[in-house]
This record gives C-alpha cells, structure tokens and sequence, in this order.
C-alpha cells in the first residue's frame, strides 16, 4: 500500500551440509566453516575462551549447557544492520532484504554454573540431542550446526559475559550468512506492511509474551532488556527481522530462543493468511512474569485495550517460559474476552496438568507435556560439558531444547493417554 | 514373579496411632490385608512398611529407604494400601507410586478420589476408588488383586471407565501434522464462526463451597498462612522450599508479630518487607483490632504455618486436611488463609 | 464438610484453580495484607479494613471460586 514503508524480504538459501574448511564460504548448498578463519571470541576479553565446532544430524553426541540458537541472518543491504541493537546498526528489522540460511544454526553453550556464576541445579539441563531418542524433540536436532562454546574470563561480571557470548554468536551467525551476499536465493518470503482494508475477514492479532528478569533470564529488543516492558504494539516484522533476541537459559523445552523469534510460526502463518481466511491486525508484545496483582491485571487490561483499539475479533496468545507467566497469559485471556475478543493461549502441560486457568480460557492449544519421560540413551560424547549429562538415563521432555515451546513453534501436543 | 505390598504402621501390625513414627521395615510374606490379596489369589513375596507420620516428617530419607528395596527387589507389580480415606496413609501411597512409576513398576492402590495420594501418584498407579472406611476392605481386596495379577504379567488394562479405577490424567505428547501456531489460528477462527474446542481441559480442584458463618460475632477464628511465617531464628527448622511440615505457635496474648520476634524463611519471594512486620503476612495487629470490636469471638491460640514454595499439591492438600481435622476438634469455625 | 476459610492472596487466579471458594485479592507477591509504602498507622488501617472485609466474606455464602477485592 504505502510506498514508503518497504517490504521485509527473507531470501533463503538451503545448505545441505556443513563441511570444515581453510576459508569459511558456500558452495550450492554445501556450507564450507573455517573454525580458525571464525576467530570466534576475538575481542571480547569477557571471555577467557570460545571455541567453535560442526556437529551434524545422526551424530552421537549430546550438546549440554545450550543458552541460544541464531539461525544465519544477514542485511544484505548493509551487512552492519544485521541485528539491530544487539550487534548491529539500530534500524528498523522490519523492511528491507534479510538473507537466510535454512538447514543450519548457530548454538551458543555456557557452563555457568562451573564457573560459579549459579548454583548447582538453578539452570536446568539444557539439551540437544543430535540422535537417539531425544532428537525427536529438538528441532535443532535436524540442523547442522556451528556451536559455540565459551568460557567466561575469571571475575568477569555476569551480564558482560553474557553479552559477550550473545555477539560472538550472531557475529557467528552473521558471518555464515554473509556467504550467500550477491548469489542468487533458492526462495524469497516477502511481508508487506499490515495495512488496514475494508474486508468483512475476521481481525485476528498476535500477542507474543517475552520476559526479563535480569541476566540469564533477559529478551533482548534490539538489545535492550526488556525488564520495564508494558504491553506495546511492534511490527511483527520486526521478529522475524531479529530484532528480539533471547538470553533467557532457564527451562530449555520452553524456552524462546533468537531462532523462534527469526522463524515465527505465528507470525508466518497469521500473514500466509491475511486477506484470505483473516485480516492480520498486528503483534502486541506483552510481558510476563509481572512481581505484583496489580501489574499483572493492567498489564492484561493494557493488551486487551490495544487489541480492540486494533479491531481484533480474535487473539493467538503465546507463553514464556514456566511457573507464574502463565498466570499472565491466563489474565490476558480472560481481559480479551472481556473485552469480547476470542482468546487462545498456547501453554505446555505437565503431569500435574495445567500451571493456571481461567474460566474463560475455553479453546487451549497444548505445546506438549514437559515432564514426560524420554527414553535414556548413551551419546559418545558431549559438546558444551566434559562428560554427557543423565547418559543412559531418562530424559524429562523439559530438559530438551524448545521441544515444548509455547509460541506456536512448537510441533508436540498433549493427548490422553 | 515378585509382588510387593506396601502397607503403614497399623496394617503392618506395628500398632496404632503410637506407631505412626516408625521407620520403613520390610517382611518376608503378606502383612494384614496382604493375607487378603492372597486370599484373593496375588502371592505377596515382600510387605514394605512405614509409619505414617515418619513418612510424612522425612520424606526424603523414607522414600529412599523404600526405593531402596524396590530397586533391589524389583517387583512385577507393586500394591499400595488400601488406604481409605487416611490422608497421611494415602499420601505415602501416591509418593511411593509415584517413584516407582518412574522405574518403570506399575502400580495398584485403592483410596478415597478426593484423598491427596491421588494427585501425590500424578497418574503412576491404577487406583480403585473406595469409601472413606476401612469396612470396605473385604470388597476392594479382590478388585486390587485381579488388577495387580494382570499388571505383573504385562497385560496393558483397559481404560478406566471399563476396569473400575480412577482416570489417571495422564497426558502424553504426539507429533502434530502441524504447528501449534496453525493449531491456534484454526480454533480462534472456529471460536468466530461458533464452534469451541480445546485440546486441553484444567484438571484443578471444585470443592463445594462451605456454608457462610452463621454467628461471626461468636466465632472461634483460625490464623493461617503458607507464608513460612516463623518465629526469630526458625527454631523449629521449617524448611525454606518443599516442606514436608505445617507448625503451629501460640499467640495467645500476643497482639503483634513484631519484627524482632518473627520472620519468614519462605525461599519463593523476597522477605525484606514481611520481616520489617511480619504482620504483613500473618495480620494478628489487624485481628486483634477487630477482635476488640467484636467482630467476632475470639483468635483461636496458635497460628499454623508452612512455606509454600516448590509443594506439591499433594502435600498442600494432605496439610490442608490435617489442620482442617484439627481445627474441627478445636471447635474453629472460619479460617484466614494468607498466600504469597 | 470443609470449614470456611478466606484465601488472602495476590494470585486469585491460582487460588481458584486449586479449589479455593472465598478468595480476597491481597496486596502483592511479598507482602498480601500489607502495605510498605504507606505510613505506619495507615497500614493497619488498610490492614484492618481488609481484614473486616475477609470477615465480611466468611459471613457470606458464594458461589465456588469467588473473588473479592478489598474495595467493593
């Protein structure tokens, strides 16, 4: 519609396998990585060491400790741009030509809990399982991948630390990308800018529920923490844009990671849908984990407020994460419908059933139970820890990586058993 | 094949009451209403005891104790109870259900629905449904024992409705053909065009409203709270995370909980506040000032106390119905729950 | 038959989904029947009226899973 506001166009470029070379490139869709030629951690003395290594689908290997997985992003009108505020130029993700490598990831491993940054237990295991029976519950177990691993430098503070390893990998990330720059891609999605017609469809918004809580447990918005967040309207180009970007590493099978942001189902399909079966209104970002009653409750109000002024008769609510987030999405619910707006939320479950309800929570989608038991397997070796975590024992489903995600990414259900 | 029982105190001829505290014990053969399930044609090999209190004060210990000889024993089938309507007895039942579950035992009990050691399984044992009274023991042993028969050589029972047990909510996770995203686009569209569905239903509590307070002026009043409001220096020990416990401390003629004479050790939330007046979490200044105005009759002498972080709801509701028990023998009538 | 109990606490929503009847929104996470931003003798006040009105409720017969907040 408006000439002004240009399209966001994701070139994709498939890579079929990853192979380790003297000069990182890409050949057709044979991605070639140069580990010395990364030179991952150079200049950041946040971090005393990081290393890079290629693990493929149908290794034998465990990856443990995983914080995040970046899908290779790269602004191909200016590679400098490529995600904004976190590592790159702020400007708007929202418009302009985004090339893509589909069929790899970016994973970045940290053990902070050896070097003393948390207690024992306080991050759950966090898992991606390259074969056995646990890689049918990560997506990132069918991806090649690059993983990072870094060492924190002794005395580092934390969130430096942290933000030092969250560059190394988008740099990672970005560099792989930059390998497609003036080829030409195997596909092209484009998102126009949400316009606003006249058409009797249904008005349907997204509400995407992020939360930070301090380091370790922060979302990004081109690299701001998003701790003081009140209900908001973004461009939901922007996500697929990278503009949001994780550093939250507890619970992994509900976790959001920077890849589920890039590759929104929820936003994918809500414009693969627009001015068809539906009018996509808009995304609300929203916040959850609010400490008190009341900042729970106006926050709600909040979302619900937006979503009626954007004529919404319908809204697909997202979780973050576990525990009282989904108290969040439950009052969100109940203040959309209300406000005479259908709500569904998407929550995981777990053997003692739902964290929250609300009456008016009458349509759910289930993202999988978290705590079901997967079968114990025995990789030959682990990436991210010396030795693999729980080898030959069960694996609770909430240990692996985004298998229970409650963005609408997620490909498992809960069904009576 | 192996059976192994799991019984308390009274049902392992222990005694009563005053051996509720006894340490988890194991016996060759059939104890008490194991006779019975031999009766009914399942051999106990093994009876596992514990008393119920010492299950319930040492949770962790017991357990591993008891797990302890399962791993060793490694039963075809376990039995648990029947345990009636015994909250304490019930709730170790479940546990021990649910551990075992985990490696792979199956399970069969018999209890109350409304009894905590139902939701303590979380889905792990095949409970068939009894009264409240231990009457019902000669019905429900046979019952208990065909299932268990049929679990220990690996026939898969069928669902509950058909085979008489408690449905066990159990969920397990499938593949979609599509996203959840897909998923929830498809049911907010069907919601506009009047059809509701859902793929998953709240499994919370419904508890019958109690009647409103028919003499407040009159009544005796209780003061509660999972706040882990204790006195200074926790001298009781209440546990910061997963308490197994409740306590109680009198506050007959105590107008306040001042700072300097209590606090909260409850690990979920940050004290400053509640320790700068613990009044705050447990409002005895509030209820003394309307006591004084003859809102109602009178502050029953102790308050309860737990910490209600990391608790099962199992184990909240099992201290729910004793300090419910409690206050009925009291002759409380209205209790103030405070929650963080 | 249960005793009549009122749950003070800043997550009704919780409170209602474990079966709790008689549910009184209370202030916040850390501090459900108090008020640290008030003076002193206000915060009892505050505390005292939201007391009467957890009274008011126990008085009262409801329908299951009730919420009242401390101002009608």
């Amino acid at each position: 519609m408006s000439s002004t506001h240009a399209d966001l166009a994701i070139a994709t470029f498939a890579i079929g396998e990853i192979v380790e070379g003297t000069q990182t490139g890409r050949d057709g869709a044979t991605l070639i990585v140069s580990p010395p030629q990364l030179a991952v951690g150079a200049g950041e003395p946040a971090l005393a060491e990081a290393t890079v290594e290629v693990v493929r689908p149908g290794d034998r290997v465990r990856i443990q400790n995983v914080c995040d997985v970046v899908v290779p992003d790269v602004r191909a009108d200016d590679p400098t741009d490529t995600f904004p505020g976190a590592l790159g130029t702020l400007t708007p993700a929202a418009s302009g030509t985004l090339h893509r490598l589909e069929g790899v990831a970016v994973l970045s491993t940290c053990d902070w809990e050896r070097a003393g940054y948390v207690g024992p237990e306080e991050l759950p295991d966090s898992l991606v399982d390259m074969d056995g029976p646990g890689a049918a519950l990560s997506p990132w177990s069918a991806t090649a991948n690059v993983v990072v691993r870094g060492v924190p430098a002794e005395g580092a503070p934390v969130a430096d630390v942290d933000r030092a390893l969250r560059r190394t990998t988008l740099r990672v990330a970005r560099t792989l990308a930059e390998m497609t720059l003036g080829a030409t891609p195997d596909g092209e999605h484009r998102f126009p800018s949400l316009g606003v017609d006249g058409s009797d469809l249904p008005t349907v918004v997204a509400v995407l529920q992020v939360a930070s809580e301090g380091p370790l447990t922060d979302t990004f918005l081109h690299g701001w923490a998003l701790g003081d967040l009140v209900p908001t309207l973004l461009d939901p180009r922007e996500v697929l844009g990278g503009a949001l970007v994780n550093a939250a590493y507890d619970w992994p099978s509900v976790r959001n990671v920077t890849a589920t942001y890039q590759t929104n189902a929820l936003v994918r399909e809500l414009f693969g849908a627009d001015g068809e079966r539906l009018r996509f209104a808009g995304l609300i970002l929203a916040p959850g984990y609010l400490d008190t009653a009341f900042e729970k409750q106006r926050a709600a109000m909040l979302t619900a407020g937006i979503a009626r002024s954007l004529g919404a008769d319908a809204a697909v609510c997202t979780t973050f994460s576990s525990g009282n987030s989904h108290t969040d999405t439950m009052l969100t619910v109940r203040a959309l419908e209300r406000a005479g707006i259908a709500a569904v939320p998407i929550v995981a479950e777990t053997n003692g059933g739902l964290t929250d309800h609300v009456p008016e929570a009458v349509s759910i989608v289930s993202a999988g139970n978290e705590d079901e038991l997967v079968a114990g397997w025995e990789p030959e070796r682990a990436i991210g820890g010396d030795v693999p975590v729980r080898s030959g024992e069960p694996v609770p489903t909430w240990a692996y990586l985004s298998a229970t995600v409650q963005t609408g990414d997620g490909w498992l259900q809960g069904v009576p058993a | 094949m192996t059976v192994v029982h799991y019984v308390n105190q009274f049902f392992a001829g222990l005694g009563a009451e005053e051996a509720a505290g006894h340490e988890p014990v194991r016996f060759d053969g059939p104890k008490g209403p194991g006779n019975g399930l031999a009766g009914a044609g399942l051999t106990v090999d093994v009876t596992l005891a514990c008393g119920d209190d010492h299950f319930g004060e040492h949770e962790a210990t017991a357990l591993a104790t008891l797990l302890g000889w399962l791993d060793e024993l490694a039963p075809d089938v376990l039995v648990v109870g029947p345990s009636f309507g015994s909250g304490r007895y019930g709730y170790a039942c479940g546990v021990l259900a649910r551990e075992a579950g985990r490696r792979g035992i199956p399970v069969v009990g018999a209890m109350t629905p409304d009894n905590p050691g139902v939701l303590a399984a979380e889905g792990a044992a095949f409970i068939v449904p009894t009264g409240s009274s231990v009457a019902g023991m000669r019905t429900v042993l046979p019952v208990v024992a065909a299932l268990a028969a049929r679990l220990a050589v690996g026939e898969e029972l069928g669902s509950a409705e058909d085979e008489g047990y408690l449905p066990r909510g159990l969920r397990r996770n499938v593949r979609a053909e599509r996203q959840g995203a897909s998923r929830a686009i498809d049911l907010a569209l069907a919601r506009l065009a009047g059809r509701t569905a859902t793929e998953v239903e709240p499994t919370g509590d419904a508890v019958e409203p109690p009647p409103a307070v028919p003499d407040l002026e009159h009544a005796v009043l209780a003061l509660v709270t999972e706040a882990g409001c204790v006195p200074q220096g926790n001298p009781d020990h209440l546990p910061t995370r997963h308490a197994n416990v409740w306590l109680r401390y009198p506050i007959d003629g105590v107008a306040s909980l001042g700072a300097d004479a209590y606090e909260s050790v409850h690990a979920g939330f940050d004290t400053t506040d509640a320790n700068a007046d613990p009044n705050r979490l447990v409002p005895l200044d509030a209820a003394r000032a309307l006591q004084a105005a003859g809102r109602f009759g009178s502050l029953h002498e102790e308050f309860f106390t737990t910490s209600g972080v990391d608790t099962p709801v199992a184990t909240a509701a099992k201290f729910g119905q004793e300090m419910a028990e409690e206050f009925r023998e009291a002759g409380v009538q209205a209790v103030i729950l405070t929650g963080t | 038959m249960g005793i009549t109990t009122v749950c003070i606490t800043a997550l009704p929503t919780i409170a209602q989904m474990v079966g709790a009847n008689r549910i009184l929104r209370g202030v916040s996470i850390t501090h459900p029947t108090g008020d640290p931003s008030l003076a002193v003798g206000d915060e009892l006040a505050m505390r005292t009226e939201m007391l009467d009105r957890a009274l008011e409720m126990l008085a009262t017969d409801v329908e299951p899973r009730t919420v009242w907040e401390v101002d009608a």
